[in-house]
């Protein structure tokens, strides 16, 4: 039998620091936006802020560590959906609209 | 006492394969939002994918401040929501109602903020016919409006189960599904928001 050891928080400090870094990230997201407006790289660093807003919620909120392997697994795939889509569109979004033409077309 | 039965009963969940915060049934919810969510993301890629110019532009006709503000609503109710849910573990019923109370105030200020972003929105000509990008914009932000209103009608409907004596240290589970419901509905929107308020 595996008795994983960890159990469910009751601190309240470890949610506060999330809160404060989901703050902090929220507004860094909004300068980086402003100040390197049309940068290539911009999506990148977008994408990966989200995900780690993401995570951050999922881990310290929702505890996903300590959930069920379905609902971890549900977690990482949507937290990462957006972000890897946000990466393709921002590097191949001309080939993918060729694509969708090319596929649309038949 | 009370918060070894809950750690007890944590341990045999872990056992049996993990926790499920809440109940079953809310995470079959929250994987249905999910699914409908991924859907209406793919439609926005394709979309910029379509028209990089005119989510290049879109971006910068929207209000900042006003997604900004909701983004920090949001998070900041999820913050005292789930502060609700570990005070309530520890034991402490009149703290969880008070953190809960506190995320229900803060979670009313999204309906208010995205009202004052439309009558923004429509004083600069902005409304879902003024292009691809204001489109995808209405209608992703609108179904997320839909969604965080149910949350709100749920955290109102625990409240008022709490303040009732519905929840104890042993048996926190609605509480619990409310807040999975929330967060998961916070992770969406920080995911929104740099789509229509950061990438320009």
């Amino acid at each position: 039998m595996n008795i994983h050891p960890k159990t469910p928080s009751t601190a309240l400090l470890p949610l506060t620091l999330t809160w404060l870094g989901l703050c902090l990230l929220t507004v860094l997201s909004l300068g980086l936006g402003r100040w390197f407006h049309g940068a290539n790289w911009l999506p990148l660093l977008v994408a990966v802020i989200v995900w780690l807003k993401g995570m951050m919620v999922a881990h310290y909120f929702i505890e996903a560590e300590l959930t069920h392997a379905f609902i971890r697994r549900l977690l990482k795939v949507f937290i990462a959906f957006a972000p890897l889509w946000l990466i393709l569109t921002g590097f191949f979004g001309g080939q993918f609209a060729q694509w969708a033409l090319s596929l649309l077309r038949g | 006492m009370a918060a070894e039965a809950v750690l007890d009963t944590d341990v045999v969940r872990e056992a049996e394969g993990g926790r499920i915060p809440g109940n079953k049934g809310m995470w079959v919810g929250i994987t249905c939002e999910f699914v409908e969510f991924a859907v209406l993301f793919i439609v926005y890629f394709v979309a910029r994918a379509n028209f990089p110019d005119a989510f290049q532009q879109g971006a910068d006709r929207l209000s900042r401040e006003s997604g900004t503000i909701i983004t920090l609503l949001m998070v900041t109710s999820s913050f005292f929501i789930a502060c609700s849910v570990n005070t309530m573990r520890a034991g402490l019923r009149r703290q969880s109602i008070y953190w809960l109370v506190a995320g229900l105030i803060v979670a009313l200020g999204y309906p208010v903020a995205k009202y004052l972003e439309i009558t923004w929105n429509l004083a600069h000509g902005i409304n879902g016919e003024s292009g691809i990008f204001f489109t995808v914009y209405y209608y992703l932000t609108f179904n997320h409006l839909v969604h965080a209103t149910w949350g709100i009608l749920g955290i109102l409907w625990v409240l008022v189960r709490h303040l009732f004596g519905g929840y104890s240290a042993e048996d926190y589970h609605g509480l619990e599904a409310l807040a999975s419901y929330w967060h998961a509905t916070d992770i969406i929107w920080l995911i929104i928001f740099p789509m229509f308020y950061v990438l320009a």
